[in-house]
């Protein structure tokens, strides 16, 4: 059974079962921080979704993957939410994710380290591990709600064989989503198919007056056009230079490009020096920790998560260093204090200031590039799931620079799509399909088109 | 030694409370609540996932000011986030403008006495008013413990920031005192409300290190706090001890300033770009659309008034100093004598206004009527140009008038403010003269009731005659001119 057959009124849900099915699964993988069940009707047929832990949900705890959140019930429904409850989707709660989206394996959680269906010993993914992971390991149709800032969609889709759509900026509303850099921060759709990433976001998406930043422009329905397409997508040189692309993840790809070119695509070779590792990974880094580290200041155990007795306290600056000291992993520390750091006076110009340039060049190149072409693939991540101890040997820097495949078109707010092609070793490999701002119906016909269209 | 001889210099940064009907970046009423915490909403409280968005309000106010104060206004504007720790702060970061404000370069006339005196306007900035607290016990070195409540997180502030060009207490507080009328003639700010006006002064002597005096509220304030911060820094230079770079408050009930802390370094507030703020365009056409909405400005008024209706300066600047009243004037003005009309509302409307602690603007408010007081004015200064009224009778019908009040039953309109029924609740037959025929009656009444002090009188008593007065008087329940009474009594007895 699929979305589709669900959408179009063939088959339906069995709510008991998919509970059951969700229980027995998370016992084995730790892909959930709290399941629940609400019911909903309307077009969507009591679909299963589930988000992200960071996305806000009213009366269920949203801990972002933090300690200091722990038990936090919001008040309030991220704009997400509402739409996916107001078309009938039906909720079961929120899954395992790295603390405020600060990592690149789901390693980060407060609340346990989730494991990867394909195999128990890899990781998920990062930084919405979770909610990759929940719809690789279940066998049935449900929108799974992520959330990108520089690839945390792309990257569980990968490592666990689902798509994954990351929006254009602005596309989908982020009311109601626990920042972690504001700027960059997209809310996506995890599925099995293309067809469900499509349903998923035109649901979600379109203007929100309580996000200014969202766009008024028009939301197609990507679902009902998806159609067989083809064209001209583009391969940055720098990408297929990159060190530390696992041999089977570059197999699969020069596979992917050959079916491309079968199913009538023409596929070339361009430079985009920007996207190079040395560029677009430190200022994506200096703009997401700069955000991070003023987004994380409210954080201070004064109106919401954890607390303390004050009587323990001789001021306020006391009070707050304990809880933040206490609260906050460690990898978000060391944002919170890198992320100060390059906003101080005296550096701001050198780091804050630069990386904002940096970026508006990026975004040039890429317009140039569209001009020419549909779309850039490349593969969406240079490895397959590593195991969770290696995972947890990594250094903090050794991990950052597995991020430059995505964090170029995440600079950008370019909308991208990963889908899978394949397996190495035994785990699965995507493709990334990176299209033109508001382009989403483009990557998605794309996507439909390589993946044999209905048959997925 | 005069404050002017010394080398001081003063800039100020003002704080505008806007009067807006809702908070800068959420739909809570942007007003006083009964209770604590009740106009909050996710986004004035910093919930995780709430997002501000802009009252459109604001900038408009923001626009109108600047160019109100000759500044350049900036095409595209944004906000900031600046980040610290405090516990009224509800995200710990304030959202402000930084980089580029709304308006830079601009200046403003000041007038202290005679002189005048131009004063440079720096910048002009939106930003976000924190929450209250309030400490228990004490202040917040020793209190038990500390209550914050966050109605007011989220009002709406405008920023106007100076250039160090005062050089003494007095010109700040004529700097303040202009700039609030100017604001009140932009329907930005009303001295009556709740919204406070309250500003942060750097003051050094001698081109001494700059001492910060933080939270001066009103413009009384400022002149005292500016004083005692001067005196105190000669006081220590003419000790030989320096007077060291550091932060004070203004301790309102002490009228002295204290020290919050010694400034080695500027503090660091890391400012980025808030992401969650789109970026505002201000184009020709919206800064085209408010120019023309600035009315005539209090110093353009003081100086037209001057020129239209040669009045005293004095005067003028009184009429100038409430909008609505020197709306009223020159209406009046188009009647009346201009220094019968000027001299009644600046003196005698004044003092009853004054001795029932009312504004000119509440009065014609909680009347009902908006024209109510030139309505007033109109019946007085026409029966005082027909001789109708006397001063002492004038003054009385003027206060029973504001006194008393509409009679919200009673259809408000004339056209003949002289017409006797004109019906404003009072009756004008109490208030005027009595006539001469009138008067012939009741001397002839007190004439024949009192046929002994007529009898004293014709023996060569005069003094009888003011007992006959007394009793015209009497009779005609005080209208009657006492003088004009004695006359027709003598005509009568001779
Ligand atoms: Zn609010």
């Amino acid at each position: 059974m699929n979305l589709r057959e669900v959408v179009e009124g063939e088959k339906q849900v069995d709510h008991e079962e998919f509970l059951s099915e969700l229980k027995e699964k998370n016992q084995e993988l730790n892909f959930m921080r709290e399941i629940t069940q609400e019911s909903n009707t309307g077009e969507l047929n009591g679909i299963p979704f589930i988000a992200k832990d960071a996305i806000c949900t009213e009366d269920t705890t949203t801990s972002a993957g933090s300690q200091i959140l722990e038990n936090y019930q919001p008040v309030f429904d991220a704009t997400v939410i509402e739409r996916l409850k107001e078309s009938g989707a039906s909720f079961y709660g929120k899954t395992q994710q790295d603390e405020f989206g600060f990592g690149t394996f789901s390693t980060n959680c407060a609340f346990g380290t989730p494991k990867n269906p394909h195999d128990k010993e890899r990781v998920v993914g990062g930084s919405s591990g979770g909610a990759g992971a929940v719809v690789a390991a279940m066998d049935k149709p449900l929108i799974s709600l992520g959330e990108s800032t520089g690839g945390s969609i792309t990257n569980p889709a990968a490592y666990n064989g689902v798509v994954g759509i990351t929006p254009t900026y602005g596309r989908v509303s982020r009311y109601g989503l626990v920042d972690y850099a504001n700027s960059l921060d997209k809310i996506g759709v995890l599925a099995r198919t293309v067809y469900g990433t499509a349903k998923g976001l035109e649901i979600i998406a379109g203007e929100d007056e309580n996000d200014q930043t969202t766009s008024s422009k028009e939301v197609p329905n990507y679902s009902e056009n998806l159609d067989e397409t083809e064209g001209r997508v583009a391969v940055p040189k720098q990408y297929l230079e990159l060190d530390g692309v696992e041999e089977g993840v570059m197999e699969n790809f020069q596979d992917s490009i050959d079916e491309l070119k079968q199913r009538g695509f023409e596929v070339e070779e361009v430079d985009m020096p920007l996207l190079s590792a040395d560029i677009a990974v430190p200022a994506y880094y200096v703009l997401a920790m700069s955000e991070a580290s003023t987004n994380l200041a409210k954080m201070s155990g004064m109106r919401y998560g954890m607390e303390k007795d004050p009587e323990d306290f001789e001021d306020f600056n006391e009070y707050f260093s304990e809880v933040r000291s206490e609260g906050f992993g460690e990898e978000a520390k060391r944002r919170i204090l890198l992320g100060t750091y390059t906003r101080q006076a005296g550096y701001r110009d050198q780091y804050y200031i630069k990386a904002a340039k940096v970026r508006t060049k990026i975004i040039n190149q890429y317009k140039e590039v569209f001009e020419e072409f549909d779309a850039v693939i490349s593969p969406s991540m240079p490895n397959i799931a590593p195991k969770i101890e290696e995972a947890e040997d990594m250094s903090p820097s050794e991990i950052y620079a597995m991020d430059t495949l995505t964090v170029g078109p995440n600079l950008a707010g370019m909308p991208m799509i990963s889908v899978p092609n394949g397996k190495s070793e035994g785990m699965p490999t995507g493709l990334h399909i990176v299209g033109d701002h508001f382009n989403e119906q483009k990557i998605l016909d794309i996507a439909y088109t390589y993946t044999g269209g209905d048959s997925q | 030694m005069s404050e002017e001889e010394t080398d001081v210099m003063i800039g100020l940064e003002t704080h505008i409370q806007l009067d807006t009907e809702t908070k800068l970046f959420c739909g809570c009423p942007n007003e006083e609540a009964e209770e604590p915490n009740t106009h909050v909403c996710p986004t004035c409280l910093g919930h995780p996932g709430s997002k501000p968005r802009l009252n459109k309000k604001v900038l408009e106010h923001a626009v109108k000011t600047s160019q109100a104060l000759q500044c350049d206004v900036n095409e595209e504007v944004f906000f900031s986030r600046k980040t610290y720790f405090y516990p009224d702060l509800s995200k710990d970061y304030q959202i402000t403008q930084y980089e580029v404000p709304v308006a830079e370069d601009g200046e403003v006339e000041i007038k202290v006495g005679d002189e005048k005196k131009d004063i440079g306007i720096t910048r002009l900035h939106i930003e976000e008013d924190p929450a209250k607290t309030r400490h228990k016990g004490g202040d917040i070195g020793n209190s038990d413990y500390t209550l914050v409540d966050y109605n007011r997180s989220g009002t709406p502030l405008l920023e106007i920031v100076t250039e160090p060009d005062f050089t003494s207490p007095k010109e700040a507080r004529a700097y303040l005192q202009q700039l609030a009328q100017m604001l009140e003639y932009l329907e930005i700010y009303y001295p009556e409300s709740n919204f406070a006006l309250k500003s942060d002064a750097n003051i050094s002597i001698d081109g001494g290190q700059r001492v910060e005096v933080k939270n001066i509220t009103g413009t009384a304030g400022i002149e005292k706090a500016l004083s005692y911060e001067i005196s105190r820094q000669k006081q220590l230079k003419k000790r030989g001890r320096e007077v060291s770079q550091q932060t004070r408050s203004y301790n309102q009930n002490q009228e002295i300033t204290e020290k919050l802390r010694e400034k080695e370094t500027e503090e660091d507030y890391g400012y980025i770009f808030d992401p969650d703020l789109t970026t505002q365009e201000l184009d020709e056409e919206f800064r085209e659309k408010l120019r023309a909405e600035i009315p005539e400005l209090p110093h353009e008024k003081f100086k037209r008034f001057k020129e239209e209706y040669g009045l005293k300066d004095k005067l003028v600047e009184a009429l100038v100093s409430v909008p609505e009243m020197a709306d009223d004037f020159e209406r009046l003005a188009e009647e009346f004598d201009t220094n019968l009309a000027a001299s009644w509302m600046v003196g005698e409307l004044k003092k009853v206004l004054n001795y029932n602690e009312v504004s000119y603007d509440e009065v014609n408010v909680e009347s009902g009527a908006p024209d109510f007081l030139y309505v007033g004015l109109r019946v007085v200064l026409s029966h005082l140009e027909a001789g109708e009224f006397n001063q002492r009778k004038a003054e009385k019908y003027l206060r029973d008038f504001v006194e008393q009040g509409l009679d919200p039953e009673k259809e408000f309109s004339i056209d003949d403010p002289k017409a006797d029924n004109i019906d404003l609740g009072l009756n004008l037959k109490d208030y005027k003269k009595s006539g001469d025929d009138e008067i012939t009656e009741f001397v002839k009444e007190a004439i024949d009731e009192n046929p002994d002090a007529v009898e004293d009188y014709n023996s060569g008593d005069e003094e009888a005659v003011n007992f006959l007065v007394g009793q015209v008087m009497s009779i005609s329940q005080g209208k009657a001119d006492p003088k004009t009474a004695r006359e027709k009594i003598l005509e009568e007895l001779e």
